[in-house]
């Protein structure tokens, strides 16, 4: 691949892209999430063909004020633990690969070879959203066959910053969970707070002494990579009878 | 009066410089001269709080590694956020991870990043006792023990504003914080988290004398080396042990789920 070049293009395109913020002001913003699923299930990291189940393979995070929008993709590598967010904005049907170093085209990144990713433009060319606003969407191959299902929940009170949707913006690079990535998308930045407040640190008190230590960082972006939903979270209270479904106090007080 | 100011203040309190034979300086003079003291100390923003926490996460993944366990992670990140689901904080995102050591002990680096050890994870036999340890340290997170320290630090005391805490400066209150949490935090700080810790984990449904059981079962491994650094930096079980009695005594919580079962499941 000429780098040269797809650094040229990615930021042409960009450019383009953050040319659309002078879009209407009053573009109607609209956030939801697809949780996506295919035909088959997890087996040792691979969906295994399985007629009768279907395996989760990612969930996405859309942001949307047309005509541009952002998807914040997780994938799955064992139908149960979100990897970490991938982040894609767009305008109308271009999008770019939001990175830690800048922006690529959707069709030249890695991402972009990935027909699950692809379909993830959910645009027409003027960024409004195609299909169902919620709801169980069922898409077919050619053949008839089942090709993905989307289970998609519509937020009822879109409220996130605009600067969201536009890749050159430092906060367009940011994810709206914690992702470790302090400023993206603009081609002179690539800190990354991950690496902040531990390079001067090799050892370290203990009761015992002084011992050498070597600060991991991304040991700590692993860490905070590790996604637990609201589902799930949900599910694991009800199975404990915790939370909210722990019995109540008896009338003197007492939880029983 | 917020429990952060009281703390400050106590804090600062014990800063003072006996300007005067203390039994003729009242006790009015000396609040007055520590809140001075207190509201000279920079607070520090959530997000340098989460900054410099991050930097002590890394070098407490430095000295142990962290489990690359993605079922046992998930499995204590649930636990762990069920009781940080009724804590008062959030303006901070909650993150837990096991340590594979022997060693037998927990931290808690601010802005909600929370270790426990593989040792540990071994010497608990419940889900209400490992509830009991992820809330303790939770309230060491909540209650701000490592940045409230910190504030009192040389290199804050030269720091002027919230955006010189960067580079070197940050290095340095990282490099603070982490001898605090390797060295361990005072027994007040202790016995507060210790209170915390009891208050989420029954609000949250769990058997409240989990805590306890598990300092206890702490005591009848007194003298062992995966220990060593625990005893080293924590107050005396039996004490702790006692006090947690009394208040769950005192706000009459009982009851509550244990969940030994599911923890056997998860935790191998």
């Amino acid at each position: 691949m000429n780098v040269a070049r797809t650094t040229w293009r990615a930021g042409v395109l960009a450019a383009g892209l953050a040319a659309g913020a002078a879009a209407p002001a009053a573009a109607q913003k609209a956030e939801w999430t697809d949780v996506v699923y295919v035909p088959g299930r997890w087996v040792a990291g691979h969906v295994a063909a399985q007629a009768d189940s279907l395996a989760l393979v990612m969930q996405v995070d859309y942001f949307s004020a047309p005509p541009r929008w952002r998807a914040e993709v997780r994938r799955t590598a064992d139908g149960q633990t979100m990897g970490p967010a991938d982040i894609i904005v767009g305008s109308g049907r271009q999008a770019v690969v939001v990175t830690q170093l800048g922006t690529t085209p959707l069709e030249q990144h890695v991402l972009g070879r990935d027909p699950l990713v692809r379909a993830l433009v959910v645009f027409d060319a003027a960024g409004r959203r195609t299909g169902a606003a919620s709801g169980r969407i069922v898409e077919r191959a050619a053949d008839g066959t089942t090709g993905r299902i989307v289970y998609r929940r519509q937020a009822r009170n879109p409220d996130f910053d605009a600067a969201l949707l536009d890749p050159g913006a430092k906060a367009g690079g940011r994810t709206l969970l914690a992702s470790g990535i302090s400023a993206v998308g603009d081609q002179r930045s690539s800190s990354v707070v991950a690496t902040a407040g531990a390079r001067g640190v090799d050892r370290v008190s203990t009761p015992g002494g002084q011992v050498p230590v070597r600060p991991d960082t991304m040991a700590i972006v692993r860490m905070e990579h590790v996604s637990v939903g609201a589902m799930a979270l949900e599910a694991f209270l009800r199975a404990g009878g915790l939370g909210v479904y722990a019995a109540p106090p008896d009338s003197a007080g007492r939880h029983p | 009066m917020s429990r952060a100011t009281r703390t400050a203040i106590l804090g600062a309190l014990a800063l003072l410089p006996a300007a005067r034979p203390a039994a003729a300086q009242s006790l009015f003079d000396r609040l007055r001269q520590a809140a001075s003291v207190a509201r000279t100390l920079l607070p520090i923003s959530t997000q340098k709080e989460v900054e410099i926490g991050r930097g002590i996460a890394a070098t407490i993944a430095g000295r142990y590694p962290v489990s690359t366990d993605a079922a046992l992670t998930r499995y204590v990140n649930l636990v762990g956020l069920t009781v940080a689901s009724v804590a008062p904080r959030p303006d901070i995102s909650y993150h837990y991870a096991v340590l594979e050591t022997p060693d037998v002990n927990a931290f808690a680096a601010p802005g909600g990043y929370i270790f426990i050890t593989r040792g540990a994870l071994r010497l608990i036999h419940s889900e209400s006792e490992l509830a009991g340890v992820l809330a303790h340290e939770t309230g060491h997170v909540n209650a701000r023990h490592v940045i409230n320290q910190i504030r009192k630090s040389d290199t804050m005391r030269e720091v002027k504003d919230q955006i010189d805490i960067q580079g070197g400066v940050l290095d340095q209150l990282v490099g603070s914080g982490s001898n605090m949490l390797f060295m361990g935090l005072s027994r007040g700080d202790e016995l507060e988290a210790d209170s915390l810790g009891l208050e989420y984990a029954a609000a949250a449904g769990y058997d409240p004398a989990g805590l306890g059981a598990f300092i206890s079962r702490l005591s009848q491994h007194a003298g062992e080396g995966p220990l060593a650094d625990f005893y080293a930096t924590h107050p005396r079980p039996d004490e702790r042990v006692e006090r947690l009695t009394a208040i769950s005594q005192r706000e009459h919580l009982a009851g509550g789920v244990i969940l030994a079962e599911r923890y056997k499941e998860n935790v191998r």
